[in-house]
């Protein structure tokens, strides 16, 4: 019914790397509810291109910094 | 938990035990008299007016309880609502075509009825079901 995502992402590392900012935090800056930050970190959700947008600019990294596109499998 | 999620899991357990009070009072009717002698139509409104009067209270109580939370809604919170939505609407659709095909076999009005109001019901319960489900598994819409 609901295909995992192929979309990786390195957001718990940047958020270690940017003074150990909390998913609260980033949920605030980027405009989201912490859950859905939890979501996204752990690869049950992809956000939207603008959220994805909105996260990089937080960490002032591009977005191919924050977020991977994996080989498909098979 | 988001107040979506909560007010998901208010309905899921509102709407369970008015179903089985609704059944209750009912299916033993059914078994023990003729149709046009079961006493339905109290039942079934008490059972509809306390299925929302319970939900707008829980609601209430949920968002009182987290009051800086309520207003918080998100993309994904928006995109897990329409999918249950969706998929709870197709039992509400159900019943309605078991009623329409009931009404054009001529069935008794509390066939006709009950088609209704439990596919409405079990598309509330499923479309809770549903969004919860979502809000702990992986979710894409695509």
């Amino acid at each position: 019914m609901v295909k995992p995502t192929l979309v990786t992402n390195s957001i718990r590392s940047l958020r270690f790397a940017n003074d150990e900012m909390t998913q609260a935090d980033l949920a605030d800056r980027v405009g989201v509810t912490r859950q859905t930050i939890i979501a996204i970190e752990q690869g049950r959700y992809s956000p939207t291109l603008e959220v994805a947008f909105r996260i990089a600019r937080v960490f002032r990294v591009p977005l191919d910094e924050v977020f991977k596109y994996a080989d498909e499998q098979g | 938990m988001t107040f979506l999620e909560k007010s998901n899991w208010v309905a899921l357990i509102v709407a369970v035990p008015t179903l089985l009070v609704y059944l209750a009072l009912v299916v033993p009717q059914v078994l023990g008299k003729p149709i046009a002698e079961v006493s339905w139509v109290q039942p079934m409104t008490f059972t509809i007016v306390a299925f929302i009067v319970a939900n707008i209270l829980g609601s209430i109580v949920a968002a009182a309880l987290n009051p800086g939370e309520a207003p918080k809604k998100d993309q994904r919170d928006r995109e897990i609502d329409h999918y249950g939505e969706r998929v709870g609407n197709w039992l509400i659709i159900a019943g309605s075509i078991a009623a329409l095909v009931l009404a054009m076999a001529m069935a008794d009005q509390f066939w006709i009825a009950n088609a209704i109001f439990l596919g409405g019901l079990a598309g509330a319960l499923v479309s809770s079901v549903t969004k919860i489900a979502a809000y702990h598994g992986p979710f894409q819409t695509w």
